[in-house]
């Protein structure tokens, strides 16, 4: 193994270790600086970006995606496409070897996960996005954790966005159901009051039922004004309510479009959505 | 630097600090620090099976150690005249029935549907085979601790030879590993560290207030030996005779005689076990504990029943832990319990084999003998450095003798040192796992 | 009347000192939880930082007491203790600044950190042997008794006495007042919040803008309140020798087990619990079962199930069967 200090021998004993909540191997060096770059042309965007997590071999090429302002932006894609992995290079979780990444107008390719969350980016991982053991409301408190001003305002207006999460605020997350678990998480991150919030897969995993209950909320945190950055795997829905659509193959762009264009093209529709 | 050349040439330093000890504080010394360090080996080796090719947490290795001095003393000593007789039944049907009790209630557990009637039963089980257990029992071990107390009061052992122990000692802790990890490991997550944590304290105490066993704190002394008694090779006319004309002092020539038989022994059973874990290591098995432990999940999934190879791994270490103890108490020529202590007699052999390097059998031999060499050699040198440092001051200020006695407790803190600095720069240790 | 007598001689011998060997096991065992659910590995320091911190106290209540200062009838310690804490707080910083910061950045697998904590044992049990010796050090000042026996005899004219020593009483309280500080602070304030955040889900609470070292040193600055107060009251209950705190780290973990590895609430339940059983299980029941039972169906034994020299075994049997039947301890682990 490379670093000998991670070579815990395979030992599980649970009397001495606590595997749980143990944090990955998210980049935490220091942040670079931000420049203006002026020639920016859409709210967000990861122009051209090249890389691959740690010193592992390149997973996206030259992969551009952009959101705009009020609109709703979808990637989408066969599995193993590097869907995630372009949300999260767009996040600063994984090296970005060349191109750059844009938020407002500034140049934020140099910063960390954490500072970009201070620069008005709200991500929802696709897992383990919610801390369990804590109370609904405590989740929220937390997610506002860098505000240092009054954030009952913000409460108030997730509440309102999901009134389960008012009528189970007192309860543990850990205990809800799948899709109250990501209500909580998107939650978690509009607290922060986000320019723009990046959500990765958040209907994995939870019923057809639940999941148009789901994109429903999405759709309503858009109307407020928010510009959402989303990875689908039910491209189909995705597609019909996306402004803007992303179709990557082999972490590459293979198709660009609004929604309704992707659902209308013959090649789309015979590779990703079955006829 | 390359790890063929690396490891002869640390075994060479040891083998240099050994002689330079021999010349500066004599052969006796030097041979007295040689014996248990080999001792101290093999208790890596057992260790270092079991962390190294495992991963498994034993911290009960004091335990183990414990009941291999045990087996020594249940082998080698004479019975007890009279005290089978009085009550040796009363003890072995105890115990038998608390086993009983023990197997029944796990019986009641698993075969019986879930409910408090289960629990009803088991508990049930518990208290009433343990007042039957101790009504039986008692009787027996009254009797028995009742005979002679001064100078016996335990039953007594077989009367064999004591080189027979060593190999008992392996058992005793193997069947006691068993017993452990079938507990420990087979839970839905390990307890193991926790486990053999808590089970070595106990057989410490058992050895220390089961009079009737090995008389307890009383200790059992003059153990029977393998190799001749030094005043005995001193009456040895022919011994003598061949001392003078090697131009040695026959005291110290029988000192070093016996010394170096012990070693002899030693050696050769270290030998024998090196060569058993190098030879297993590289065999099919050695290959499929390692790939067990850096990737339990695919083991499992090519149907490994990981569990049952963890808990034959376990128990072979331990059983070397026994083989140890065994040895060492041997070579004490007495049985402590007193002075079983947890950072002696486990801690230290975890700094020995992460300082020698864990994942190789050489490597946990050479910190068992280097570390054991800096244990024994830390405190003198410790005094002399605090006398060096307190030349300045005048004799007998409060600061000089603080200082000088603080040089006592060196030992551990330059143990913990040592242990942190190789950790940290070296973290595979000394000889690295190929 | 015989009841009465029966119970008062329960409370002398095995609920009183049950009560204050609980509290003391239970503020260890949430010094050794935290850990757990925070830095994520077992500190098998944690008893020797406990001496070290009873160490510093000590030397603290002696300075005290050379300048004439004594807290009234309560013992000297007390007044001593903030000084203990402070000095084991920088302590602990100091040793995570040199040996623990760096596996945290390496990204260590936590068993490593458990053996690195075995070398800070080492070195913690070295430094507390330096500075105070190895000797037996009773450092219990002020009134010994709130209730003495025969006081309680002659007040409630029964014919067994109950003895209440000041210490137990201050153990109780201590720990109780250093329970409730505990719990407010994590779960009302906003750096205790994040500490659970971060023990429940490190990589989100790092998207959360949580600063992990600060969580960290908050975390060893508050294990070094607990173990030093532990420490403290455990000497003041019975003595201070490095080699017993050494060995309170099996019951402790025992107790931070049972409970449930990582919850507070269960550290607190396992101290007593562990507590409770080593008292009742090697107490010797034969005056409160003849009091109870008529007098010719008196007991001629002692009725004591196990020696007191088995409490490691009676800690441990309890360990296991807790974990036979539930594999998470009583409280469902990990939620500091």
């Amino acid at each position: 193994m490379s670093n000998p200090y991670q070579d815990g021998r395979g030992n599980k004993d649970r009397s001495i270790t606590n595997p749980a909540g143990q944090g990955s191997e998210m980049p935490r060096s220091k942040s670079g600086k931000v420049t203006a770059a002026g020639d920016s042309t859409a709210f967000l965007i990861g122009e051209a970006m090249t890389g691959g997590y740690g010193k592992g071999p390149d997973i996206l090429h030259a992969c551009t995606i952009a959101v705009e302002r009020g609109e709703i932006a979808v990637i989408v894609g066969p599995n193993g496409a590097g869907k995630s992995t372009a949300m999260k290079a767009v996040f600063g979780m994984l090296n970005v070897r060349s191109g750059r990444v844009l938020l407002d107008g500034e140049d934020i390719t140099a910063l960390t996960p954490q500072d970009r969350v201070v620069k008005g980016m709200g991500f929802v991982p696709q897992t383990s996005n919610i801390f369990t053991s804590m109370t609904v409301e405590e989740n929220l408190e937390m997610g506002a954790f860098i505000r240092r001003d009054d954030f009952r305002d913000t409460m108030a207006q997730v509440y309102d966005l999901f009134p389960i999460l008012k009528e189970k605020r007192n309860q543990a997350a850990g205990e809800l159901s799948g899709g109250q678990r990501q209500q909580v998480a998107v939650g978690r991150a509009l607290m922060t009051k986000p320019k723009v919030l990046m959500l990765d897969e958040p209907t994995a995993g939870v019923s057809p039922i639940v999941m148009d209950e789901l994109f429903d909320r999405i759709i309503e945190v858009a109307r407020t004004g928010i510009p959402i950055l989303m990875v689908e795997q039910n491209a189909r829905q995705a597609l019909e309510i996306a402004d803007k659509a992303y179709v990557l193959v082999q972490g590459r762009n293979a198709h660009t479009g609004t929604g309704k264009e992707l659902l209308a093209d013959p090649e789309v529709r015979r590779s990703f959505l079955g006829g | 630097m390359n790890p063929a050349i690396r490891a002869p040439l640390l075994f060479g330093f040891v083998a240099v600090l050994m002689i330079g000890t021999g010349i500066v504080q004599g052969w006796n010394s030097a041979l007295l620090i040689l014996n248990m360090g080999l001792i101290s080996a093999i208790m890596a080796l057992g260790v270092n099976l079991q962390w190294g090719f495992a991963g498994l947490f034993n911290i009960g290795v004091m335990g183990f150690v414990a009941l291999g001095g045990l087996a020594a003393v249940l082998v080698s000593t004479p019975p007890t005249p009279g005290a089978f007789a009085a009550g040796g039944w009363n003890i072995l049907i105890g115990l038998t029935l608390g086993a009983a009790t023990v197997v029944a209630a796990v019986l009641a557990q698993s075969r019986m549907q879930k409910g408090r009637l289960r629990t009803f039963t088991t508990l049930a089980i518990l208290i009433v085979g343990f007042f039957v257990y101790r009504a039986v029992f008692d009787p027996g071990v009254d009797a028995i601790e009742a005979i002679n107390p001064s100078v016996s009061g335990n039953i007594g052992g077989l009367n064999l030879p004591i080189l027979l122990s060593w190999p008992v000692g392996g058992l005793l802790a193997g069947a006691a590993a068993w017993v452990i990890g079938k507990t420990a490991l087979g839970l839905r997550s390990d307890y193991l560290a926790i486990a053999t944590l808590g089970i070595a304290e106990i057989i410490i105490a058992v050895l220390k207030n089961e009079d009737w066993l090995s008389r307890g704190v009383k200790n059992v002394i003059g153990l029977p030996r393998p190799v001749p008694f030094e005043i005995e090779l001193q009456q040895d006319p022919a011994f003598v005779e061949r001392a003078l004309s090697l131009g040695m002092n026959p005291v110290t020539a029988s000192g070093i005689y016996t010394k170096l038989a012990y070693a002899g022994l030693f050696v050769v059973v270290l030998l024998i076990l090196l060569w058993m874990a190098e030879k297993a290591l590289n065999s099919p098995w050695g290959r499929m504990m390692r790939a067990i432990r850096d990737n339990e999940t695919a083991a499992r999934a090519m149907g490994k029943d990981v569990t049952a190879r963890h808990l034959q791994i376990f128990i072979l270490g331990s059983a070397i832990c026994g083989i140890a103890g065994a040895m060492m108490t041997t070579l004490d020529g007495q049985l402590t319990p007193g002075s079983y202590q947890p950072l002696r007699f486990t801690f230290l052999v975890w700094v020995m084999v992460i300082v020698g390097g864990s994942g190789n059998n050489w490597g946990a031999v050479l910190g068992g003998i280097l570390i054991w060499w800096l244990w024994v050699q830390v405190e003198p040198m410790g005094l002399a450095l605090m006398q060096l440092l307190s030349s300045g001051l005048t004799d007998g200020s409060a600061l000089q003798t603080r200082m000088i006695d603080a040089a006592a407790h060196m030992r551990l803190l330059t143990m913990g040192l040592l242990m942190l600095i190789v950790l940290r720069f070296s973290p595979r240790g000394l000889i690295p796992e190929r | 009347m015989d009841f009465i007598n029966a119970f008062v001689v329960l409370a002398n011998f095995v609920i009183v000192p049950g009560l204050a060997y609980g509290a003391q096991l239970a503020l260890g065992a949430l010094g050794v939880t935290l850990i757990y659910g925070i830095l994520r590995f077992s500190n098998f320091a944690h008893g020797d930082t406990m001496a070290f911190g009873t160490a510093i106290t000590i030397i603290g209540t002696n300075a005290l007491l050379a300048l004439g200062i004594t807290f009234g009838p309560l013992p000297t310690a007390l007044l001593a203790l903030p000084f203990g804490i402070a000095i084991t707080c920088l302590l602990l910083l100091g040793t995570d600044w040199a040996v623990y910061k760096f596996y945290r950045t390496k990204k260590a697998a936590p068993v490593i950190l458990v053996i690195v904590s075995m070398g800070v044992m080492f070195v913690m049990n070295g430094i507390v042997r330096f500075i105070i010796g190895v000797n037996d050090i009773n450092f219990a000042d002020g009134e010994r008794f709130v209730v003495t026996a025969r006081g309680f005899r002659e007040a409630t004219g029964l014919a067994e006495g109950l003895a209440i020593r000041t210490t137990q009483v201050i153990t109780v309280v201590v720990a109780l007042i250093a329970m409730a500080l505990l719990f407010w602070f994590l779960n009302k304030t906003r750096t205790g919040k994040s500490m659970r955040a971060f023990s429940d889900n490190e990589d989100l609470a790092l998207l959360s803008g949580i600063n992990p070292d600060r969580v960290v040193m908050v975390t060893w600055m508050i294990v070094a309140a607990l173990a030093t107060t532990a420490g403290v009251l455990y000497g003041l209950d019975k003595s201070f020798k490095a080699f017993t705190y050494f060995q309170l780290l099996l019951p402790i973990f025992a107790a931070a087990i049972v409970g449930g590895l990582g919850n507070p609430l269960g550290a607190i339940a396992g101290g007593f619990v562990i507590a409770f059983s080593e008292v009742t299980v090697t107490y010797a029941w034969r005056r409160v079962v003849s009091y109870l039972l008529p007098e010719d169906m008196a007991p001629d034994g002692l009725l004591q199930l196990m020696s007191t020299d088995y409490k490691f075994a009676v800690s441990f049997a309890i360990l296991i069967i807790v974990l036979l039947f539930k594999p998470t301890g009583l409280f469902k682990g990990q939620s500091v």
